[in-house]
């Protein structure tokens, strides 16, 4: 029995590590790269909240 | 006028990145390589071991039951293993000047750095 | 640079998304810690004894209220994915917050890979009550951080509704352990006489030894204001949830400490590999022993998750701002998550869950962490000094300070030393790690950083510069 969970722990890590990489080869294609890295800290910052008194 | 980054290439990202990659795993693994890694306490067993000689009363004696030592032997190396905490003086001094020398650096040459972010997000120069 | 309000208004860009609530703040919090009680913290009680293992509870415990008020004070106000780092950025300065994104990324790396290292363990002991000896425990481990990754790169609103499921459960085990013994579930009654017997087996020296490990308890609630940049109101979510998450911890510490002390001789806590199912074995019950089982395998679960989720968060924060290669600063325009980050550190955690030994991980791991605890205190005297409470509106104002300061200084100069006690080596090789690695970032790395782009909070110029 327990080698039988053994087999499927590692098919069960291929099938998520396959899942991953696969979907992100897809966005790097779909996707300009400009674009994936154009999150910036302090947006909420600047909507939302002020700081001030 | 800006300080103008340069955009740095997909070879050098990756340099950078294997760079990092060394210095972790050197850290943790050269202690581990050169056998210096870890405190391990020493089993001091003492000779025809009861559960009595080893100080362990009727219910610490029940407790051993359940955790499935009965046999006073086989609790014996456990019973008496004990840390070595003699420690040389140099070697303390030695860690608190790392660890102060490391603190004082990081925020002197940070301070530096801050300076120019602070002049460029603030000076008068702002587009 | 462009002004901030127009970069906002900007829809081009994809950004993390904003759907937590206090409740998963707690979660992340208290998941990333919970698995302290079920394993670890009871080296504390070997390296001093009984009243060391509870003093070390209770210091270490203190030491985490101040980090905790001091965090959520700097956090409701420097609300960024990235946390302490993004504080650093904002207080003192780029090295320094590249130094305290390596901290972070190291402290969860390393505690995640401990997680990973636990279940395989908790599964080969399951699988030796059952018969089969010489489980291979390397797929388990790859499971457990494959699943895990891929939850946190699905989406972080799943991921963290997932850590308070399985934290609350983890949680309830303890109060049900301590609840069910109180009213005489135990074959085997509660033995404190250890405590007059054999009081300091080490003396004193012993209770400040024991420090190191008492910080297990805790270690990993700061984690909190890594979810800053995804949270509906961090100004009030984060202190609510990191100062509910420290009141839960220390209730469960104690509790803790109480059952095992009370259930185990105490030579025998002192090198468990797992405390807390041990007591529920030698209560004799069932029911308990199973419970006891789900919540040490649910806490482990729990901790990798939040590991995950806030390891990949520096990482992403750093890459951002090209303290990192900036191919790492990209997010997911579907799932919104840093998707590269989580991808890159998951052979990472691989490589030191399959190939080193547990106590090396968890000191690695406990010394970046206190290496960030240390920055936390001359941080919250900078942030007081540049920015005085009446310049700018905080989320939230710490008490007493500066106190709590003071305080967290001088308990991290004690754990220092009793990290030395015994693991003297690897503080050194770590410190010249940093030491190197920073002379590096300085040198070659930051000139790579826009400058003004490291100021992004809507605050008047700090004072003195």
């Amino acid at each position: 029995m327990w080698n039988l969970l053994e087999y499927a722990a590692w098919a069960l890590s291929a099938l998520f590590g396959v899942l991953m990489v696969a979907d992100l080869i897809r966005i790097d294609i779909t996707y300009d790269n400009e674009l994936l890295i154009s999150s910036r800290e302090g947006e909420i910052e600047a909507t939302a909240e002020r700081h001030e008194i | 006028m800006a300080y103008e980054p340069p955009k740095q290439s997909m070879a050098g990202q990756i340099f950078d990145v294997i760079t990092l990659l060394v210095l972790t795993i050197g850290a943790l693994y050269i202690p581990l390589y050169l056998g210096l890694a870890g405190a391990a306490k020493v089993p001091n067993p003492i000779t025809n071991p009861t559960w009595e000689s080893l100080g362990q009363n009727a219910t610490e004696q029940q407790q051993w039951a359940a955790l499935g030592i009965t046999d006073p032997a086989a609790a014996n190396e456990i019973i008496t293993a004990r840390f070595d905490y003699s420690f040389s003086w140099t070697a303390l001094i030695v860690m608190a000047v790392l660890v102060i020398g490391y603190f004082v650096m990081v925020v002197r040459l940070s301070d530096r750095e801050y300076r120019e972010v602070i002049e460029e997000r603030f000076g008068t120069k702002r587009r | 640079m462009q002004d901030l309000a127009s970069t906002a208004a900007g829809t081009d860009r994809i950004r993390l998304l904003r759907v937590l609530g206090p409740s998963h703040v707690w979660a992340l919090g208290v998941g990333i810690v919970l698995v302290g009680e079920y394993m670890g913290w009871n080296f504390s009680v070997g390296k001093g004894g009984m009243i060391a293992g509870l003093m070390a509870c209770w210091v270490a415990g203190l030491l985490y209220t101040c980090v905790a008020m001091i965090d959520s004070e700097v956090t409701s106000t420097v609300a960024a994915a990235g946390g302490q780092y993004a504080q650093a950025k904002h207080i003192v300065g780029p090295l320094m917050a590249f130094n305290v994104g390596l901290f972070l990324v190291m402290a969860y790396t390393m505690l995640e890979a401990a997680n990973a290292i636990t279940v395989g363990f908790l599964l080969d002991t399951v699988a030796g009550m059952q018969g089969q000896a010489g489980l291979h425990q390397q797929p388990f481990i790859v499971l457990a951080i494959m699943f895990l990754a891929w939850l946190n790169y699905r989406g972080v609103l799943a991921t963290l509704t997932f850590n308070l499921v399985i934290t609350a459960i983890a949680f309830i085990a303890i109060v049900a352990l301590f609840v069910s013994v109180q009213f005489g579930a135990s074959a085997v009654p509660l033995d404190f006489s250890a405590i007059t017997s054999d009081p300091l087996p080490y003396g004193w020296v012993g209770i400040v030894a024991s420090l190191h490990f008492g910080l297990w308890y805790y270690l990993g609630i700061e984690g909190t204001c890594q979810a800053a940049e995804e949270v509906r109101s961090p100004a009030r979510s984060l202190p609510y949830g990191t100062m509910a998450g420290i009141m839960t911890l220390l209730i469960a510490a104690t509790m803790t400490w109480y059952i095992c002390s009370g259930l185990m001789p105490w030579e025998y806590l002192g090198q468990a590999g797992t405390p807390l199912f041990d007591a529920a074995r030698v209560t004799g019950n069932t029911s308990l022993m199973v419970l006891l089982f789900v919540g040490t395998a649910f806490a482990t679960l729990a901790s990798a998750n939040g590991c995950i989720n806030d390891a990949s968060r520096a990482w992403f924060s750093m890459s951002r701002d090209r303290y990192l290669p900036s191919w790492f600063g990209a997010v997911h325009p579907v799932y919104r998550t840093p998707y590269r980050a989580i991808v890159f550190l998951v052979p990472i955690a691989l490589i030191f869950a399959l190939g080193a030994p547990l106590d090396q991980v968890v000191t690695f791991s406990i010394l970046s962490g206190l290496l960030g605890y240390t920055f936390m205190t001359f941080n919250m005297v900078m942030f007081r000094n540049k920015w005085p409470l009446d310049r700018i509106k905080r989320g939230y104002v710490h008490p007493f300070h500066p106190l709590p300061t003071i305080v967290l200084l001088i308990l991290c100069s004690t754990a220092y030393f009793a990290v030395f006690l015994g693991y003297g080596t690897q503080l050194s090789a770590m410190m010249c790690f940093y030491i190197v690695a920073s002379l590096w970032f300085h040198f070659r790395r930051y000139k790579f950083v826009r400058r003004g782009d490291q100021f992004t909070m809507p605050w008047p110029k700090p004072q003195g510069y």
